[in-house]
């Protein structure tokens, strides 16, 4: 499944620009550091951070999307950041769990 | 000679470009230059200010050639003029200007040494400092990220790229919860890079404790941001090789790191 796919899917909206690419699994966490110890290249990143430290953070993981839930806003440096580096910023109105629920029922789980 | 080889160009002292240089001195630590460099050399640095200059002038050098096509905004050209020295600056990096030079006569001098820490100066294909403000959580990242594409850049193995990015991330951000500020050391040699991060600032009290997962003393608003789980240095200590930590109440932390290059074993850190 690709980003592009994920988004039309689940209905999210993006904030940043960015390539589309290939989704592999799911993290969730709003911890840094267990993001750095334990999301893999190519996993969603789903949390209900949104300051700009998530943007390096996401980009040393290599994650293939940022996806921010609960409707939460996005401070515009943290998008313009992400566009920088080309990552992914979903936004959804459902909080953390109905989200991970739908994309469990799309069949993307953590690997 | 050396502005020749190395395709430099002069930034102060256009006429003295005939002057005799016996040795040539490359380092970015001004202390090993005035301890250990010779008269009649010239400096080969990374260091971009008027330090550079003074201090090849007190260790009787020649000149001072800039890597890296840097030049000083501060007074180091009047210093230069004032005191005979000549200024170059060159585009290319340390170690293809040390490269050039050393083809030319082989009388290079003693290498760059940082301590004990640094390998010897020909190994070294990339020596790079950055600078962490502590409290600074806008910027928090930013380090990493440039070690991150620096490593990219120059081709190291994917999975060794992300374990010495996770450890210096964990790293980073440690000086920007807890300390005033720091300078991270990163230095790629064909056999291992490391990363160490020096600080400023209060110390831990227990290391043995702080290398315990969990163990954490972020405030709630850190906490509150996604900072400060009590996994930096845990997280650190599994994704190097070889990983030191010595600090002094009041004074600073230093974290050393080393990942081996092309030791799969080693590699702990997960991937797909």
């Amino acid at each position: 499944m690709t980003t592009e796919e994920v988004i039309s899917k689940l209905g999210l909206n993006s904030l940043s620009k960015f390539e589309h690419r290939e989704v592999v699994g799911v993290f969730v966490s709003d911890m840094l550091s267990d993001v750095m110890a334990g999301a893999k290249s190519g996993n969603l990143w789903v949390t209900v951070q949104t300051h700009k430290s998530i943007i390096p953070a996401a980009n040393l993981v290599d994650v293939s999307a940022v996806i921010i839930t609960g409707g939460k806003k996005v401070p515009q440096e943290t998008i313009d950041l992400a566009t920088q580096h080309d990552i992914a910023i979903l936004v959804t109105e459902l909080p953390t769990f109905e989200l991970v629920g739908k994309l469990y029922a799309l069949g993307v789980v953590t690997q | 000679m050396i502005q020749k080889i190395l395709g430099a160009t002069v930034i102060e002292g256009e006429d003295r470009l005939d002057a005799d240089v016996d040795f040539v001195y490359a380092s970015d630590l001004m202390s090993d230059v005035l301890a250990f460099g010779k008269p009649n050399s010239a400096l080969l640095t990374g260091l971009a200010t008027q330090q550079a200059v003074i201090s090849a002038h007190m260790a009787e050098f020649k000149g001072v050639v800039f890597i890296r096509g840097k030049r000083p905004k501060d007074g180091a050209e009047k210093f230069a003029r004032e005191n005979n020295l000549v200024m170059l600056t060159t585009d290319l990096d340390m170690y293809d200007a040390c490269v050039k030079i050393d083809s030319i006569d082989g009388k290079s001098g003693s290498g760059a040494q940082r301590g004990a820490i640094l390998p010897k100066r020909e190994d070294i294909l990339l020596n790079q400092e950055f600078h962490v403000e502590g409290s600074d959580f806008a910027k928090a990242g930013m380090a990493s990220t440039q070690v991150k594409s620096m490593l990219k850049k120059i081709g190291v193995d994917p999975k060794l790229v992300r374990r010495v990015a996770i450890s210096t991330f964990e790293g980073e951000m440690n000086v920007v919860m807890h300390a005033v500020r720091a300078t991270i050391f990163l230095v790629i040699t064909p056999k291992f890079i490391e990363v160490i991060i020096d600080d400023e600032g209060k110390g831990i009290p227990d290391v043995a404790l702080a290398m315990e997962s969990g163990f954490t003393t972020a405030t709630e608003e850190m906490r509150a941001m996604g900072f400060g789980s009590g996994m930096g240095l845990p997280n650190i200590k599994k994704n190097t090789d070889e990983v030191n930590v010595t600090s002094e109440i009041g004074i600073g932390t230093r974290v050393w790191m080393k990942f081996l290059v092309n030791d799969h074993n080693a590699d702990e850190g997960e991937e797909n």
